[in-house]
């Protein structure tokens, strides 16, 4: 009785090639007009990044429009990170018309499988792929090199090539602006922070947040919890629901999601969000959150690519061009507060000043960054914005995860 | 009302003694068409014309450019971890650790592949599966002992060695300057990665015009006709299935069931570990702690093995149904199909194929009210195989 167990995968597999002949019959009417551009791709080529990017000049039309493909970590309803690129690519499609053609992915784990979806989308005909998660830059690093006539583009990754670009933009100016909401709602001085992964972005943003908060409450403290995922509203919850317990009373997060908030709102707490927008998931305790406007950036890149004008380059979007927002405040804050706020946000846009100036104190004491240093945003050598790996003074909780 | 009942308390459901050859394939396929029509009325549901979406799933697994590719690629994985599950489940020892046991076999096999760089390519890789080999087994081997020599569950002793893998290959990238880890630039320093492997021990391809097939699932599908070989033919596949079917019996036969359980623990291991080194070999040439963890492979074999119906040979085939299925999944999503209704239809496809085995082990029968006080009086037939040893049983 072996053969039966066979047969029965057999049995699967047959069923398989009647699909195969009913569906390959059919499959020629499908168009593959946009397929063009990714064929000709020349295999194992190692480009440097002073080698050319992929030309595009002038073939764009409706009936053969620009295919801009996405990669998201979550999906676009999360309310957070992922909506927030959803929306800027709604914002590019309806830019652009019938010009520009958009895809995306969702849900992609930032695992093997990414490089099967990067594959998927080129054969969807797509021209330029941007991947939306920090994950994501190895699979894309590597499949850079094997198509030079893709554009690439990583968000919050370091590494550049010809035909692969990063882009993200300043967040950690937003996070000082929420630190300070929430040192101003604490009265305890206990602050909570449900981080995701303890990668440098992450680091960096709650290190920002902690010295918001204390330039405006001395002696306030940011216990973090990480949840090791961008996106699981289970697992935020229990961090959240876990930081509540511990007695913190404002909260703050790092996440995809706005389930924090929900929390908060349910003990009553004061909360910063982050990614979008989330106010109106907990309206009463609401204080505000860093946004990113992504379409700020998408929409005049897909425009160079198009132009064939594009290079390739590593972007920084801030406060004072717009892709970086502090969400609209929620209604615990005074109006002297929001005064205090806001003016630091038109010092960070006027230039004036930079959270990430001297002298900042790390968590064990040590002098992290001398007086009067302002850390570049991101070099090879050296510490800068993008390679901090501590936490500032006043943070609870390792930088390890 | 009570006729009625006594009328429901008459079916019954018991054990097929036999299996008739023309019902193991006309289950499957049936569940298959019942799932497809199933998923059909979800996707009307939703404004989705089913029969476009079918066939373009079709296209995206099979007939599109670099779609049956992208197939075996999703596959490879889950034929290892899927054998690990069927090899196991099979002498009904319930190893649920494939998941960690692939993380050990990657962590050996990068190790190996570092460390040997100078050698020749075949013995490099050679040496690589070797690695994977000896993690995977090794890994497996610890809930394999406790459970034969110190009666705990090796459900969750396995389980719970997953989170101990992950975390011991989390370590030695995040959280130490082990020697998997990347120091040599500034970058690396502070964005933790692991150390490329050199191009010598990437694992060979084979391509046919445009279709390219993995290494490592030749390799997978060797060790499957090998397991098969194993079950069916040899006195240890005879012991393995007479343990699973009858561990008194096998106990009262002489066989040494502890040593048994340990070793087929250990070749439940291999088969994950193995795929632990596929996964450096053939796809990332570097140990990548999180993206392993995020893609679950382990566990996703469980299902695999399941649909082989614990068959080695069948796994060959149930994982390149799963991976059709993972990867016209990623095809099909977009702006105008969700992922959720993608997973929507996937669950249902394989809650009818699975569930439809029930049918081909189990008939439903009733019994005339006349009979009843007579039938009540034995044991259910369904509990029949297991105190004596029915051949058809053995021989599966």
């Amino acid at each position: 009785m072996k053969r039966p167990m066979v047969g029965v995968a057999a049995g699967l597999f047959a069923v398989g090639l009647v699909a195969a002949a009913c569906g390959s019959s059919k499959s020629s009417t499908s168009p593959t007009t946009a397929q063009s551009a990714a064929t000709a791709a020349p295999s194992g080529a190692t480009t440097a990044p002073s080698g050319t990017a992929p030309s595009t000049t002038g073939k764009w039309t409706t009936s053969h429009p620009f295919v801009a493909a996405f990669i998201y970590v979550g999906a676009p309803s999360d309310a957070g990170w992922t909506h927030a690129h959803d929306v800027a690519r709604l914002a590019v499609q309806s830019h652009f018309g019938g010009v520009v053609k958009t895809l995306y992915k969702e849900d992609v784990p930032e695992g093997p499988q990414v490089s099967q979806v990067i594959n998927e989308l080129i054969n969807e005909g797509a021209n330029a792929i941007f991947a939306t998660s920090y994950g994501y830059q190895d699979a894309m690093e590597a499949a850079a090199k094997v198509h030079p006539n893709i554009f690439f583009e990583q968000a919050t990754g370091t590494d550049q090539l010809a035909n692969f670009a990063e882009y993200y933009g300043a967040g950690e100016d937003g996070d000082y602006l929420g630190g300070m909401a929430a040192g101003f709602a604490s009265k305890s001085g206990q602050i909570g922070f449900v981080a995701p992964y303890p990668i440098p972005e992450v680091i960096r943003e709650i290190d920002a947040f902690t010295m918001g908060a204390r330039s405006v409450h001395p002696g306030a403290t940011v216990r973090v919890v990480w949840t090791n995922t961008w996106f699981d509203p289970t697992k935020e919850r229990a961090a959240a629901e876990s930081l509540a317990g511990a007695g913190v009373d404002v909260l703050a997060d790092g996440q995809d999601s706005p389930t924090t908030g929900q929390v908060a709102e349910a003990h009553n707490l004061p909360w910063v969000g982050y990614d979008s927008n989330q106010e109106s998931f907990a309206p009463k305790s609401w204080l505000t959150g860093t946004t990113y406007n992504w379409a700020v950036y998408y929409i005049p890149d897909i425009q160079a690519m198009m132009n064939g004008t594009w290079k390739t380059h590593f972007y920084y979007g801030s406060l004072k061009n717009g892709f970086v927002q502090l969400a609209p405040f929620g209604p615990s804050l005074t109006s002297s507060q929001k005064a205090a706020i806001l003016a630091k946000e038109q010092a960070i846009e006027a230039g004036t000043f930079d959270p990430f100036t001297g002298p900042i104190t790390e968590q064990n004491g040590t002098i992290g960054v001398p007086a009067g240093k302002t850390l570049p945003v991101y070099t090879q050598t050296g510490l800068s914005k993008y390679s901090i790996s501590w936490f500032v003074q006043g943070v609870i909780g390792s930088p390890k995860g | 009302m009570s006729s009625r009942v006594s009328a429901l308390r008459s079916v019954r459901i018991e054990r097929r003694l036999d299996i008739p050859r023309w019902l193991a394939w006309v289950v499957p396929v049936a569940s298959l068409v019942l799932a497809l029509i199933i998923a059909g009325v979800v996707l009307a549901a939703t404004g989705h014309n089913p029969v476009s979406a079918y066939r373009q799933m079709f296209q995206a697994a099979v007939t599109a450019k670099g779609g049956l590719t992208a197939t075996f690629v999703y596959s490879t994985p889950m034929l290892f971890t899927g054998l690990a599950a069927a090899i196991a489940f099979r002498m009904r020892t319930w190893n649920i650790g494939g998941e960690g046991q692939l993380y050990m076999g990657a962590v050996a096999a990068s190790g190996a592949g570092l460390a040997l760089a100078s050698w020749p390519r075949p013995l490099l890789v050679l040496a690589m599966m070797v690695a994977g080999v000896a993690g995977g087994a090794l890994w497996a081997v610890i809930p394999g002992i406790l459970r034969a020599y110190f009666r705990t569950n090796e459900i969750l002793v396995s389980l719970m060695l997953n989170y101990v893998a992950g975390y011991f290959m989390y370590y030695l990238i995040y959280d130490s300057t082990s020697y998997w880890r990347d120091l040599s630039t500034p970058s690396a320093r502070v964005f933790p990665t692991g150390k490329n492997l050199a191009a010598a021990a990437n694992w060979p391809v084979f391509t046919a015009g445009s279709f390219v097939l993995p290494f490592g699932f030749v390799v997978g599908a060797v060790l499957a006709i090998g397991l098969w070989f194993l079950v069916r033919s040899t006195r240890y596949g005879f012991e393995m299935r007479v343990i699973g079917d009858a561990r008194a019996a096998a106990e009262y036969a002489g066989i040494r069931t502890k040593r048994k359980i340990v070793s087929v623990m250990a070749v439940s291991g291999l088969a994950a570990g193995l795929g632990g080194a596929s996964q450096i070999g053939d796809f990332g040439h570097v140990l990548d702690p999180r993206g392993l963890q995020q893609a679950g492979y382990g566990y996703t074999g469980i299902v695999v093995g399941a649909l082989a119906l614990y068959n080695p040979l069948a796994v060959i085939i149930s994982s390149l149904f799963i991976g059709a299925l993972s990867n016209s999944g990623n095809a099909l999503q977009g702006p105008s199909f969700p992922a959720g209704l993608v997973g929507t239809m996937q669950g249902i496809i394989l809650f009818c194929v699975l569930g439809g085995e029930i049918l081909t082990r189990y008939r439903v029968t009733r019994r005339l009210p006349g009979a009843t006080t007579h039938l009540a009086a034995r044991p259910p037939a369904s509990e029949v195989p297991r105190d004596g040893v029915s051949a058809t049983e053995v021989a599966r």
